[in-house]
């Protein structure tokens, strides 16, 4: 359980002395709370206490990092289990397992099709993350295969072999690179954690049953190895989301710190539909690393969606595109409304312009999702802005300029709005419930 | 380190919507565990898949719909059956477009004959929607319920600012109602207070968080949908309802099914089971292909447990 | 600038305008108070007149009906003066800024031992003087508070409240923030609170035949932006960074201030805490009394501002609801300040929904005030007459659809003076829920910050100017306040007019308000990202969750 800000506040010396930048210990404790600024601002505190709040900083489920230069990535430094209690920080990674036994062109012409697989989608460059190289046959042709991957990509990597001997000499080949080890196992975990170690490299281990997976792994980081991925191995859908709750909540209820790690599942179908679907549940439940094998161009762009959806951050607030809607069968002489893309601000005004059945066209203001009181507050719904978003929606060609209709709660900007724009501004009401009386009178429909 | 397994066990209870006629009927609803997290509780019920048709031919609908359905969508008792023998979903969901202004502006009586020949064709549980104009739907709803009376059928939809004239039908014919909110759990809860206030019992009423398709939002819908799992589980019957999702309607809105051939089957189906991962309990589609495969994937983490 | 003549009916008053400006200015200098919410900014309609000769431009508006152009019945400040006019001014659109109650102040104050604070006036009288008078001062968004003590004996002489004349310049502090951003605008808003104090003073000072030079200090408790214009300070940072602490104020002779005391008399001012609690959050901290005991409790200010403190001797943690005036009676259709003739007291039959009502003062019913609103709203929730969302949704004699919604007549034109229906709008509900769940969230956000149940506070101290009571019971029906035992409530009246006075005689308790001012945590609500749910659940009558408030049952 992380300390309240008012348990925080008991442990302070309560002298409201400023020294931290802030007016009172009551203060600066919620800020320590909400883990915004460091406990070393506070110049008196005591020794006991800040050894209670260092331990508890400490985050439940490590990070792990694997890949190297601009291609790395985190995953784990998880701490919730809802999404919606804060966010989920470290986005899933995902990627491909290619098997060795395909020839070299067979690997490389996969790369290719994988190396395709990048998109852009509201802003954000969508792609995967690493490519896990599995071993079907002997050392000797895993190391082959290894090769003609690492030339032909410069992606993160996954070993995989059961064979420690071979999962060492590919990983001394391309320690550099930070590649993932998969797997230490209940049969040779000592092992495997010391080639980790050795390497110092990331290391995946695999259990089916999670009273071993604990034990093992609670052994391993007691040998000083850090960077720990657990998988409980292959299991139907069901059972997977079972264990990935489990080590999630381990975690973070129980303060588990043996399966304080990022956990890794894979879904392998031979129908490239089915297989995004099962990634997709894994992706919603808690994995840190999800690899696929069949997927298509258009299943991952769909899981590449879905993992940009469920690691937006919930607090940040719901917006619509800023840009006119027209409702109704408008003309040019239709009213012209002027709201902020705050979600809810534009379906409060569309509800009431449809309701008045009188044709109108919503301006949409991009403030970032605030509603127009604290938008405005905020600088970010004016004169300058607004004026600006009438300009770039070409406001001018769509309407004749008559009835440009601002928030009530805004009137104060109409003078200025009218000089900046050019239009004549319309002081509307100020609760939208108010709009259809006032465009039925504005309009002068009887 | 001891692993002791956690399990957590949850005093509240997700109400049973029965829908159908008798000995037609399906059950919604029901759990008392989390979605999926089986060894935690009891979940009877899997979640259904409902077919979207309308009353009028879906001009509107993505060509590549229209193609699928071929002639079928200029009958909608075709259409239907095409869902029910084709698709093999669980429920119809008939809107009733052709009321809408825009659409055909059918009247009252015209729309209630068509749902009583709808109803003697069509022997599978039934969503009804209507047009969506709040002042048409209010006409046109009370005398389709009525013409409905003895098939339970789910009712849709009641929103905070209009809910009094559908309730009042609910009640009157025996109906169960969706209750739709705009991606606000507050707003979802004060709605089911407002319409059990009214007399319809908290057992008839089923959720419509309004959800966004991938990549439109989705994100939203779904975690409103674990808050308010959460809170009926933790005890609060307000929220312990079910939830319907239109998954189909929202999914083919989006860029990607309507200009990528080939790409809206697995957009609809992966917002459909993404949003199983939350809690939802029946699923609105129209893809055959995202139909088949949204079932096919609910009886494996069925089956499975 | 062309000039031209404007008479005003039935008042008689003739005043010169330049061309180019609105009746509504007109009218401010003819000394013609006029209902302006907004500030002028055409947005409330409340300050409707009717143009009976003269031909001025009308800026364009939604708020106009056809009925009403077609009598030329325009709001004052959209009418635009371009010739001689002759307006007249419905009673209905006049604000009563100056109507006094000259009242005790109210409430339970809580047990005030003499001798809590060393007695020591704050304000001395030059020597060879032998009477030493002094003012405490309560200076509201909405109201301003008056307070006439002898210095030497501590006793009170008399109390007067008025409405605040800076209200013509809008009813919130954020319009009139914006309003001294204006060139001009900080002074008009200065000589405003100026003259609402200033008649006051006088009034007092004439019915107790006190000589003003025998005045000679002023303490003024207020929020900050409040204090900010009365000492003609540039108050524009206060919105844009209301966390920072506020700067101590100055202490001005009564001569620099502009009051007409004893020009070498003191103006004093609380010190307050940040941009959104003022010294008049203080003061009521110093009046309630727990920052020096040991069990929690909460001090809950319904006015405009909405301050909430909650704390003890341990810590004390403050948040500002911007409740917004509502609960003070402006902004609703039929609401007005708790003087003479608002309706203060409801019960509505269950049959008949007619509604059975007190006044203040007994005279006829002229509008409501805020207790009344709280009496309302309990009311028609039991009667079923409102949903739990504030819709109406019953039928009957007493109820009727508009272009605006539906709307429920308390009073029917017979028996009010104007012989206008008494009404609530859904709209004015809509404000009013508005208006009790910023109240209620904050002080739900505030104890969830400090991961307290309400259950854990002892007293509740509830100030604020709606009124001259406050129905507990009531109140925590319609969810302005958290459902305790009753008697953990204890409603003090002004607060920051009780702690002022204290003050006023004792140089120790202004020692102790900087004290407290210097212990009291802001939070802001703005910025906290779980306040927005939690208000959105506070817009239910009583709340979303409803096992918050398990005695309430409609």
């Amino acid at each position: 359980m992380a300390l309240s800000g008012l348990d925080i506040y008991k442990l302070l010396p309560k002298t409201n002395c400023r020294q931290c930048g802030l007016a009172t210990c009551l203060a600066f404790a919620m800020q320590l709370a909400r883990k915004s600024l460091p406990i070393e601002k506070c110049p008196f505190i005591s020794a006991e206490s800040r050894r209670i709040l260092e331990e508890q900083a400490l985050p439940p489920i490590r990070p792990v990092n694997i890949g190297y230069g601009d291609k790395q990535f985190e995953i784990g430094n998880e701490t919730v289990i809802f999404r919606h209690e804060e966010k989920f920080r470290n986005p899933a990674a995902i990627g491909f397992i290619i098997e060795d036994s395909l020839n070299d062109e067979a690997i490389k012409k996969r790369l290719e099709e994988i190396e395709e697989m990048r998109f852009t989608r509201v802003g954000q460059e969508l792609n995967l993350n690493l490519i896990g190289l599995r071993q079907n046959k002997d050392g000797e042709r895993f190391l082959k295969a290894l090769e003609t991957v690492t030339s032909s990509t410069g992606m993160p990597l996954m070993l995989m072999s059961g064979d420690l001997s071979v999962l060492e000499k590919a990983a001394q080949a391309c320690r550099q690179r930070n590649p993932l080890l998969y797997a230490a196992k209940e049969d040779n975990y000592a092992a495997a954690g010391a080639i980790a170690k050795k390497l110092n490299l990331p290391l995946v281990v695999m259990a089916q049953d999670l009273e071993k997976l604990s034990r093992i792994s609670g052994e391993l980081e007691k040998e000083g190895i850090k960077q720990i991925v657990l998988d409980t191995g292959a299991k139907p859908p069901a059972e997977k989301i079972w264990d990935l709750t489990q080590i999630r909540r381990q975690a973070l209820k129980k303060k588990n710190r043996a399966l304080g790690f990022p956990a890794l599942a894979i879904a392998e179908n031979e129908d490239p539909f089915r297989e995004a679907l099962e990634a997709g549940d894994y992706l919603a439940k808690y994995a840190g690393i999800i690899l696929v094998k069949n997927l298509r161009k258009e299943e991952a762009l769909s899981i590449l969606t879905l993992r940009q959806n469920l690691y937006t951050d919930p607090q940040k607030p719901l917006q619509v595109e800023p840009k006119i809607y027209s409702v109704g069968k408008t003309d040019t002489s239709s009213p012209v409304l002027i709201t902020t893309n705050f979600s809810l601000s534009y379906y409060t005004v569309l509800g009431e312009v449809e309701g008045s059945k009188i044709p109108a066209h919503i301006l949409s203001v991009d403030t970032q999702g605030m509603s127009v009181l604290t938008a405005w507050a905020a600088e970010k719904f004016n004169a300058e802005t607004i004026s600006r978003a009438l300009n770039e929606n070409r406001l001018k060609e769509l309407s004749d300029g008559k009835n440009i209709i601002i928030p009530g709660y805004v009137a104060m900007i109409s003078g200025e709005l009218q000089e900046r724009s050019g239009f004549k501004i319309t002081v509307g009401p100020k609760e939208a419930s108010g709009i259809p009386a006032f465009l039925k009178n504005l309009m002068r429909v009887p | 380190m001891e692993t002791n397994l956690t399990l957590e066990k949850y005093p509240g209870l997700i109400s049973t919507v029965t829908i159908g006629s008798e000995g037609e009927e399906l059950t919604v609803g029901g759990q008392n565990a989390l979605p999926l997290l089986f060894k935690e509780g009891n979940i009877p019920n899997p979640p259904k898949i409902a077919f979207e048709v309308w009353d009028i031919f879906p001009g509107d609908f993505d060509p590549e719909l229209l193609n699928i359905y071929g002639e079928e969508a200029k009958d909608p008792f075709a259409w239907a059956e095409l869902g029910i023998n084709k698709c093999k979903a669980d429920l119809i969901c008939l809107r009733l477009q052709g009321a809408h202004p825009d659409y055909g502006d059918k009247n009252a009586s015209k729309i209630a004959g068509f749902v009583e020949k709808f109803l003697c064709r069509i022997k599978v549980p039934l969503v009804i929607i209507g047009s969506g104009d709040d002042i048409k739907d209010n006409l046109i709803m009370p005398a389709c319920s009525e013409a409905a009376r003895g098939r339970r059928c789910l009712l849709g939809s009641a929103v905070q600012d209009n809910y009094k004239t559908l309730v009042a039908s609910a009640l009157a014919d025996g109906h169960n109602i969706i209750a739709e909110s705009p991606i606000d759990v507050n707003i979802a809860k004060q709605l089911n207070i407002l319409i059990s206030d009214m007399g319809l019992p908290l057992e008839r009423i089923v959720i419509d968080p309004t959800i966004g398709a991938l990549g439109y939002g989705l994100e939203y819908a779904y975690s409103i949908m674990e808050r308010a799992r959460l809170a009926a589980l933790s005890g609060d019957r307000t929220l312990a309802s079910p939830f319907i999702c239109m998954a189909g309607q929202e999914a083919w809105k989006s860029k990607e099914a309507k200009e990528i051939p080939g790409q809206g089957a697995i957009w609809e189906a992966l917002t459909a089971t993404s949003l199983i991962q939350a809690g939802a309990d029946i699923l609105v589609m129209r893809h055959p292909k995202a139909i088949e495969e949204t079932k096919n994937h609910i009886n494996i983490l069925f089956g499975g447990k | 600038m062309r000039k031209f003549k404007i008479i005003f009916r039935p008042d008689n008053l003739t005043v010169e305008a330049e061309e180019g400006k609105t009746v509504l200015d007109a009218a401010v200098s003819a000394g013609i108070d006029i209902n302006s919410s907004c500030g002028g900014e055409g947005t409330c309609g409340k300050c409707k007149v009717r143009v009976l000769k003269g031909a001025p431009d009308i800026l364009t508006s939604g708020l106009i009906s056809p009925r009403e152009r077609k009598n030329k019945v325009f709001p004052a400040c959209l009418t635009v003066i371009r010739g001689d006019l002759e307006i007249e001014v419905p009673e209905n659109s006049r604000a009563a800024f100056d109507a006094f109650t000259a009242e005790e102040p109210s409430g339970i104050m809580p047990e005030t031992k003499e001798g809590e604070f060393k007695r020591s006036p704050l304000f001395a009288s030059p020597k060879g003087s032998v009477f030493n008078f002094g003012f405490s001062f309560d200076i509201g968004t909405t109201t301003v508070a008056g307070q006439l003590t002898d210095l030497n004996t501590g006793k009170i002489l008399g109390t007067k409240i008025s409405g605040n004349r800076q209200a013509a310049f809008g009813s919130d502090i954020i319009t009139r923030i914006v309003y001294a951003e204006k060139p001009g605008g900080l002074k008009k808003l200065n000589r405003a609170v100026l003259e609402s104090m200033g008649r006051i003073i006088e009034s007092l000072a004439e019915e107790n035949k006190i000589p003003l030079k025998e005045i000679h200090g002023i303490l003024c408790s207020g929020n900050t932006t409040m204090i900010h214009l009365l000492l003609k300070i540039d108050p524009a940072w206060i919105r844009r960074q209301p966390q920072l602490s506020v700067p101590s104020f100055p202490t001005l002779t009564a001569k620099k201030a502009g009051i007409k005391i004893n020009p070498a008399g003191i103006l004093k001012c609380i010190p307050g805490v940040s941009g959104y609690i003022g010294g008049d959050t203080v003061s009521g901290v110093l009046a309630a009394g727990f920052y020096r005991e040991e069990p929690l409790c909460m001090l809950i200010d319904i006015g405009t501002n909405g301050e909430i403190v909650l704390g003890s001797r341990e810590y004390l943690a403050a948040c500002a609801a911007s409740a917004g005036p509502a609960f003070e009676g402006s902004g609703l259709s039929c609401g007005m300040r708790a003087v003479s003739g608002a309706i203060q007291k409801v019960e509505i039959d269950s049959k008949t929904f007619k509604s059975a009502y007190l006044t203040v003062s007994g005279d006829p019913a002229r509008g409501i005030c805020g207790s009344g609103y709280i009496d309302l709203l309990s009311e028609m929730l039991q009667r079923g007459i409102i949903d739990k969302n504030g819709k109406i949704s019953a039928e009957g004699k007493h109820i009727r659809s508009t272009d605006n919604g539906k709307e429920f007549i308390v009073v029917s034109g017979e028996e009010t003076r104007a012989g206008q229906d008494i009404v609530v709008s859904e709209t004015d509900i809509e404000n009013l829920k508005r208006s009790k769940g910023a109240v209620y969230s904050a002080c739900a956000v505030l104890a969830r910050h400090l991961s307290l149940d309400l259950s854990a506070v002892s007293r509740i101290f509830i100030s604020g100017g709606f009124g001259s009571r406050l129905d507990i019971e009531k109140a925590v029906r319609i969810g302005l306040l958290p459902d305790l035992p009753r008697e953990k409530f204890i409603f003090l009246g002004n607060s920051s007019l009780s702690g002022c006075r204290k003050i006023l005689l004792s140089q120790d308790a202004l020692k102790e308000a900087f004290s407290i001012a210097s212990r009291i945590t802001y939070f802001d609500l703005a910025s906290d990202p779980g306040y927005m749910e939690e208000y959105g659940r506070a817009l239910f009558f009583p709340h979303t969750d409803l096992d918050k408030f398990p005695t309430v049952k409609f």
